[in-house]
């Protein structure tokens, strides 16, 4: 059974994008084991001269470095990404690299229509950048607009159609791992690279 | 040109700090460039709103109270920082001071490409509705290799990308300024001024009657006003309240102060009503302005104050005639701001002028002699009025009267000679 990190994008109460992973965690319980990880404890990015970084970063590393896959529920705040999740990542490619050759699911769940499709593309764009370099799940998004509208009492998603979606783009997901456990030969000369890029040095 | 600088970085050291600051004291003569501090602005949480909290309010402030912005970023895994990002949030959730305020993006990065994706993502966050900032089109200033790129003096090495940097600031002055001048809010114009003083300003004491003839002494109450020897610290001094009433009093002018909400709220009393060149009385201290004028005269005690409050002039000079031949009376509206330029009412000096022509041509050895080239007759002007000054009633009170007669207030001689509608007198010339 496949093993996720399930990242709550946000650091809000009362998140939408909280109760999507958190159904997936339920309704895909027979077909994979979905741990949800929050981020609103890391302290704000400053850039650390020292290059120490925090507990709660390297915590989250090592929770990524023993999952196959990551799933990352982004909302969307101007267009883009939230601050707090751009944070995150930041830690997370700060002489720590457990992003690297992870194969990564991206959703995302606003209030209005469009479902984040702006923020994903930011996400998108983040995570294949040298210092992140993760594998992304290529042509596919999952978009739940009317976010406070989609699911009910039980925390269930409402819609079918919607739900077939996610479900395909699920089992895809665990594909897209398998199959880039097979896409292995450049993985050390990748992350040699990556160990290579010093900020401090450059 | 009122700029403000916001570098995206809250690490110990920036060089996008350091190009901010290069351009606020390089380019110091072009604008005032301040830069803004963002290191105590907390992570967005919109669970835990920290938009009233001193950090975003300070922001907010200075934003509202600039001409455009500056924004240095770096660039983070390809895009605008967490820290950067995370102010722009605050500044998009429940206010928004950055809307339809013009913006220049410039970075810094340690690559020769450097921060050239971060900024077209700051473009693509600036434009969203939440934000609403107008982003300069076209110039991007990219500095690329920073570590190299200045000297141990912090100023940029290369001469070629000063000038450039220099071009692309002027362009965005210019960009400012058109930004700005479409954004202006329609003039509402000078009938939409209130004299009743129905509005507020911080200053403005509620609760008490705007009429009554004891307004200075509940007022005072109210606000628990210093008087007597209190102490008030000035710009630049330190006086008791009686010595500024001495020094206020001893004025050679009979002064008024009205605020921005069109109140009558001080004058300097020394004189009687009945011996002042524009009769002011205790009981008229705390009025709104609409009291102090005749009726007539409220269309051009309008337009004078908006021109005031609008900026489009800083004083208003008003000869009123009609206190005898030997006296020449002048009003002058000024208007007061505050640090930030905000329009803080009117100051009005009123003096008879003759005592210093006279000084002037008595200890000189001249004489005022007729300009035959004169387009208008002051001095007939005036006496023609002192018929109506000799009549008992005196105009009631007269301060920011007449208004807009300021080119030629004494050439309307078809004007009925009745003290009370002198007020209007060549009103109708500026409107
Ligand atoms: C500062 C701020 C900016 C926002 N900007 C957007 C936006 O650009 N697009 C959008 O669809 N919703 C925007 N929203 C609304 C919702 O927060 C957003 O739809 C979000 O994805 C909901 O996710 P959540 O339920 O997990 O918090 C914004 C909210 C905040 C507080
Ligand atoms: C986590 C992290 C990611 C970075 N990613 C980039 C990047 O994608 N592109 C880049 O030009 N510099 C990157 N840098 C390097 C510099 O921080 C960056 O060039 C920055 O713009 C320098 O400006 P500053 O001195 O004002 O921080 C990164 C640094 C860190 C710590």
């Amino acid at each position: 059974m496949h093993k996720f990190v399930a990242i709550v994008g946000t650091n809000s109460d009362k998140s939408t994008n909280r109760k999507l992973l958190q159904f997936m965690q339920k309704h895909f319980a027979k077909q994979a084991e979905i741990e949800l990880v929050e981020i609103k404890d890391l302290p704000l990015f400053n850039k650390p001269a020292d290059k120490q970084i925090p507990a709660t970063a390297q915590a989250i590393a090592d929770q990524i470095d023993q999952a196959d896959g990551v799933i990352i529920s982004t909302p969307e705040y101007d267009h883009s990404a939230p601050a707090v999740l751009m944070n995150a990542l930041e830690w997370l490619s700060y002489y720590i690299h457990p992003f690297a050759d992870k194969p990564v699911m991206i959703i995302g769940a606003s209030y209005g229509a469009l479902g984040t499709s702006r923020a994903q593309e930011h996400l998108r764009q983040i995570l294949d950048s040298p210092e992140l370099r993760a594998r992304i799940m290529p042509s596919s998004e999952f978009l739940l607009g009317h976010s406070l509208q989609a699911f009910d009492d039980d925390g269930n998603m409402i819609d079918q159609t919607k739900l077939a979606k996610l479900a395909g783009l699920f089992r895809d997901f665990e594909t897209f791992v398998d199959l880039t456990k097979q896409l292995n030969h450049a993985n050390e000369a990748n992350r040699q690279e990556i160990r290579d890029l010093d900020w401090a040095n450059l | 040109m009122k700029l403000v600088g916001i570098a995206g970085s809250v690490a110990d050291k920036s060089y996008n700090r350091m190009l901010l600051k290069y351009i606020a004291s390089h380019f110091g003569d072009e604008a005032d460039i301040e830069l803004l501090d963002i290191n105590d602005v907390p992570l967005f949480n919109q669970s835990d709103d920290q938009t009233e909290g001193d950090a975003v309010q300070y922001l907010k402030r200075k934003i509202e109270h600039a001409d455009g912005i500056i924004i240095a970023t770096p660039e983070h895994n390809h895009t605008i920082t967490a820290s950067l990002k995370s102010v722009i949030e605050w500044l998009s959730f429940k206010i928004h001071p950055m809307a339809g305020k013009p913006v220049m993006i410039v970075g810094a990065s340690y690559y020769d490409q450097g921060s050239s994706r971060a900024q077209l993502n700051l473009r693509q966050i600036l434009e969203s509705p939440g934000v609403d900032a107008v982003v300069m089109p076209g110039n991007e200033f990219l500095l690329g290799d920073v570590k190299t790129a200045f000297d141990d003096q912090q100023n940029l090495k290369d001469e070629r990308t000063v000038s450039f940097l220099k071009t692309t600031l002027e362009k965005f002055l210019k960009f400012v300024t058109v930004i700005n001048d479409m954004n202006k809010p329609e003039d509402p114009g000078w009938e939409a001024e209130d004299l009743e003083s129905h509005g507020k300003v911080e200053t403005t004491v509620e609760g008490v009657d705007m009429h009554a003839a004891d307004w200075v002494e509940k007022a005072a109450e109210k606000t628990h006003a210093a008087e007597g020897d209190d102490y008030v610290k000035l710009d630049r001094g330190l006086l008791t309240v009686n010595q500024l009433n001495y020094f206020l009093n001893s004025m050679p002018m009979e002064l008024t102060y009205a605020d921005a909400n069109n109140q009558f709220i001080y004058y300097n009393h020394f004189l009687e009503a009945k011996d002042m060149l524009a009769a002011r009385t205790p009981a008229q201290a705390g009025n709104p302005m609409a009291d102090c004028h005749p009726k007539p005269a409220i269309p051009h005690v309008k337009q004078v104050i908006h021109m005031l409050r609008t900026g489009k002039t800083d004083m208003f000079r008003l000869p009123v005639p009609g206190m005898g031949a030997d006296k020449y009376v002048m009003h002058y509206y000024k208007a007061m701001h505050d640090a930030d330029g905000d329009y803080k009412g009117i100051n009005e000096l009123v003096l008879d002028i003759m005592p210093m022509v006279n000084y002037y041509l008595e200890h000189t050895g001249q004489m005022l002699v007729k300009d035959p080239d004169a387009e208008t007759d002051a001095v007939s002007g005036a006496s023609s009025r002192s018929k109506a000054a000799e009549k008992p009633a005196k105009p009631e009170v007269d301060e920011v009267s007449g208004a807009s007669a300021d080119a030629e207030p004494t050439a309307e001689p078809e004007k009925p000679a009745k003290p009370d509608v002198d007020e209007v007198s060549g009103a109708s010339s500026n409107s």
